[in-house]
């Protein structure tokens, strides 16, 4: 899940270190917003704003955490 | 003729203790705020003495040091050219350098740079009369109040966001400021402020976010928003529509506004007309009108003095008191005007112009690359992203995340071309210029590399 993650994420944001563990701040509002939806039309989840935190976006871990905490709930 | 600043030294004697801003976490009374600029100037005061130019630009950052120098500066008589907060070091320099070797005529307040076609940014001649003018359009055109606490969000050297401190300080109401929507918590919690009313700008890629990741907490404001503004870019029918569902009871403004014209025309979509496109009428200090080749005309005290140092560019778009734009349109039955589009090669990324001569002039200065152009391509939160074919030099490789990060250090953020793709040759027309119609062409369902 990981790499399929980074592909279609360095797809959508090509100039976007996925390698880092500063993702967040590196990311202005629409990297967030473009990562967010991108996750969520793959997986097919639901995800709002209250999951765009820092820690969510810490680095390509965290949003595999993310997707992973999301599926088990769905 | 009472300036900016003299309103806000108005308000300090009338409303001391009144809110006039908060920005990274306090807040400061009108009072605190004009002690800040009168001492900023002192301070300024004596290493300006020495300067041979009255233009100083600025890093138009999110802060109360930002707002304080912008009225200081103007205080001693200086024209303000606020650029974006992120700009490369290299390229506020040598604006900064430029704009050294201008003067600027009595009476100017900014210089605001914008986007053109030619490649190069410009700089937009803002006088003092232009924004007591257009503060009084937006007063009269959508209901700025004393009692109004305004949440800024985007970047303050830009019209968008610049213009509304104007009839905010002109009023004696409150600005919140927050950087951007990236922490969408800090965004919403602005809207705590104990205020009545509360009103923001938008830009529509703002709202295509909103709508997208969190409309339960927008619609949980709508009792607290008085109203909304949107402009600098399309917004679809469909997102007009969700936000008047979400927001039955505020005002939401639909502009014509653009840093040469200044903010002409406007239109509460959710108080009758709901059409994609429509700007409404002019307000008070504007007047328009549709030129013979179908292209959007204005006149009135809202109009750029003229571009910096450049006459010649001047003229070919502002001639007696008429500022002729790029901008396709029609007056409709109503008396409103709509937006058809524009007749020049500027993309526009969610509001923010981008020169694609600019991006290739940049571009062509790295390593490897022989030839290449830009062009937008669908994005679904902007409407409209950057993308760079690039032609790269017989036995040579060009990384395109080197490309990019390079071109990060030579423009403003939101000109560096989001996608990349490797072309043989770059096609071209008889006389030579990039064939920019045949890529708009082949590009224009781009989803796979754009979606």
């Amino acid at each position: 899940m990981k790499e399929h993650i980074r592909k279609i994420l360095e797809e959508a944001l090509p100039l976007v270190d996925f390698d880092s563990d500063f993702l967040f701040s590196e990311l202005d509002s629409l990297g967030v917003a473009a990562i967010l939806m991108k996750l969520s039309d793959e997986y097919d989840i639901k995800l709002d704003a209250s999951d765009a935190t820092p820690m969510n976006l810490k680095n390509l871990d965290s949003l595999v955490s993310l997707v992973e905490r999301k599926l088990s709930t769905r | 003729m009472m300036i900016l600043g003299d309103y806000l030294a108005r308000n300090a004697s009338l409303y001391p203790d009144k809110p006039a801003l908060v920005a990274g976490g306090e807040s400061f009374s009108y009072s605190q705020l004009q002690c800040r600029v009168e001492r900023r100037a002192e301070e300024l005061r004596r290493s300006v003495a020495s300067s041979s130019s009255r233009i100083v630009c600025l890093r138009a950052l999110p802060s109360v040091e930002y707002i304080a120098d912008y009225f200081a500066y103007q205080r001693l008589g200086f024209a303000v050219a606020p650029l974006a907060k992120d700009i490369p070091e290299e390229v506020f320099e040598a604006i900064s350098a430029e704009l050294s070797s201008h003067a600027v005529a009595e009476g100017t307040a900014e210089v605001l740079y914008t986007t053109g076609t030619t490649g190069k940014s410009k700089g937009v001649i803002i006088s003092h009369r232009t924004i007591i003018a257009d503060a009084e359009n937006l007063i009269h055109g959508q209901g700025f109040s004393h009692e109004l606490a305004f949440v800024i969000n985007g970047p303050l050297n830009h019209i968008g966001s610049l213009s509304k401190m104007y009839p905010v300080i002109m009023l004696g109401a409150t600005m919140i400021i927050v950087d951007g929507l990236k922490d969408l918590d800090s965004f919403f919690g602005a809207f705590s402020y104990p205020a009545e009313k509360m009103a923001t700008f938008l830009v529509p890629a703002s709202i295509r976010i909103l709508l997208q990741f969190c409309p339960e907490r927008l619609a949980a404001l709508a009792d607290k928003i008085d109203f909304i503004e949107t402009g600098a870019a399309a917004i679809s029918q469909s997102d007009m529509e969700a936000l008047c569902r979400l927001l039955p009871k505020s005002r939401l403004y639909n502009t014509y506004a653009s840093t040469e014209t200044g903010i002409v025309c406007t239109v509460d979509f959710n108080g009758g007309k709901c059409k994609a496109g429509c700007l409404g009428r002019p307000m008070p200090n504007s007047e328009i009108f549709i030129t013979d080749k179908g292209t959007i005309a204005c006149k009135g005290k809202t109009l750029m003095t003229g571009y910096l140092g450049d006459p010649q560019r001047t003229s070919s778009i502002l001639r007696d008191g008429v500022l002729y734009t790029s901008d396709s349109g029609y007056i409709d039955e109503d008396g409103m005007l709509n937006l058809k589009g524009r007749e020049d090669d500027v993309i526009n990324v969610g509001g923010f112009k981008v020169s694609p001569l600019e991006v290739e002039d940049a571009a062509m200065s790295f390593e490897g690359v022989s030839d290449c152009i830009c062009i937008p391509v669908p994005h679904p939160i902007t409407g409209a992203a950057p993308k760079l074919l690039v032609s790269v030099k017989d036995g040579t490789e060009v990384d395109f995340r080197s490309l990019g990060r390079y071109l990060m250090t030579r423009l403003e953020r939101h000109k560096v071309p989001l996608f990349y793709e490797k072309v043989d040759s770059v096609k071209r027309t008889f006389n030579g210029k990039p064939d920019r119609k045949f890529y708009l062409e082949t590009h224009k369902t781009d989803i796979k590399t754009s979606k």
